[in-house]
């Protein structure tokens, strides 16, 4: 009897444990690729305002606001998901911007507009929009939607860093 | 549900204040114009409009320098204009030294919402041009008036 219970123990912990473990690696997976997306859009605001303006969808003013915004979005929304903060907002926030990012590159690639992705690098030369991109959008749209909706959000890495409660004072 | 939209919204409004801040403090994005546009009492820098531009143009006497990306510039630019990407600046120090310093210089980027044009007329008068000028409406009104180009 008490090693049955000792299994079934063991059994549920291991299954909790890896399911919170391929979460974690998940989120370390997702968040990182937004934290590199936006390290060289943050060093160079006005490239990825070209970028954005080669999409011909939005205007100067626009394109200018949103290289303001998005890079330290994408940032935050990386490194607070694979902290485990705010992991279902992040989460939310990064499907939002996939689902708009493959209707931009869709759109374009419908407008047989020959450009650069402006994903990783600012580039004009570098990764060209193409099919691929938008396969590769929807399995990270797949990832942050599952993510979202996970029962488990994982570790929340931030919570090795608090200080535990003193039982020695009650 | 409700809990994740105020994580969010947190994070958003982080962004936006983080971007802002972030830009102001490195003067780029909306603060680029604050930082690269010079006094005129202080600089000898000139803009000049489409009509002007089209004169010099036609008069031949000026050499039209794109400041935008060589991609874009392969895409189109004004007839004889050469390419001298702001960002490559320092790539194109040698070929751009073999010019007259003396030389009527019109610089241009994208339009009136890009200042490649003025930081490349800064630095262009840094190396030693003394005339120098900015098309401040660039090659969008430039097309628009569907003026000379070339690919």
């Amino acid at each position: 009897m008490n090693d049955c219970y000792k299994f079934h123990t063991l059994k549920k912990m291991k299954s909790f444990f890896s399911h919170t473990i391929f979460i974690l690696l998940a989120r370390i997976f997702l968040g990182g690729i937004f934290v590199v997306a936006s390290l060289d859009k943050i060093s160079d605001p006005q490239a990825f305002t070209q970028s954005i303006l080669q999409y011909k969808v939005i205007g100067p003013t626009l394109a200018l606001g949103t290289a303001t915004i998005l890079p330290p979005l994408e940032l935050l929304c990386g490194l607070s998901l694979i902290l485990g903060v705010y992991p279902r907002g992040s989460a939310l926030l990064m499907s939002v911007m996939l689902i708009v990012f493959t209707v931009m590159v869709s759109s374009a690639l419908l407008r047989g507009l020959d450009i650069s992705c402006g994903c990783f690098s600012q580039d004009p030369q570098v990764s060209k929009i193409g099919y691929q991109k938008i396969v590769e959008n929807c399995g990270l749209i797949i990832v942050s939607v599952w993510l979202f909706f996970a029962p488990n959000q994982g570790i929340n890495l931030l919570q090795f860093f608090k200080k535990q409660p003193n039982k020695s004072l009650k | 549900m409700r809990q994740a939209l105020r994580e969010a919204l947190i994070l958003l409004v982080a962004a936006i204040g983080l971007g802002v801040a972030y830009t102001w403090v490195t003067h780029q994005g909306f603060f680029m114009k604050v930082q690269s546009v010079p006094s005129p009492p202080n600089s000898n820098l000139e803009m000049i409009s489409l009509v002007k531009a089209k004169e010099v143009f036609e008069s031949e006497n000026a050499l039209f320098v794109d400041a935008r990306h060589e991609f874009d510039f392969q895409q189109g630019h004004i007839r004889g204009a050469v390419n001298v990407s702001l960002k490559d600046f320092d790539i194109h120090v040698a070929h751009v030294n073999k010019i007259p310093k003396d030389r009527l210089l019109i610089v241009y980027c994208d339009g009136a919402e890009c200042n490649s044009s003025i930081e490349l007329s800064v630095k262009l008068m840094e190396s030693g041009f003394t005339n120098v000028k900015i098309f401040f409406g660039g090659w969008q009104e430039w097309i628009s008036a569907k003026l000379p180009i070339e690919k």
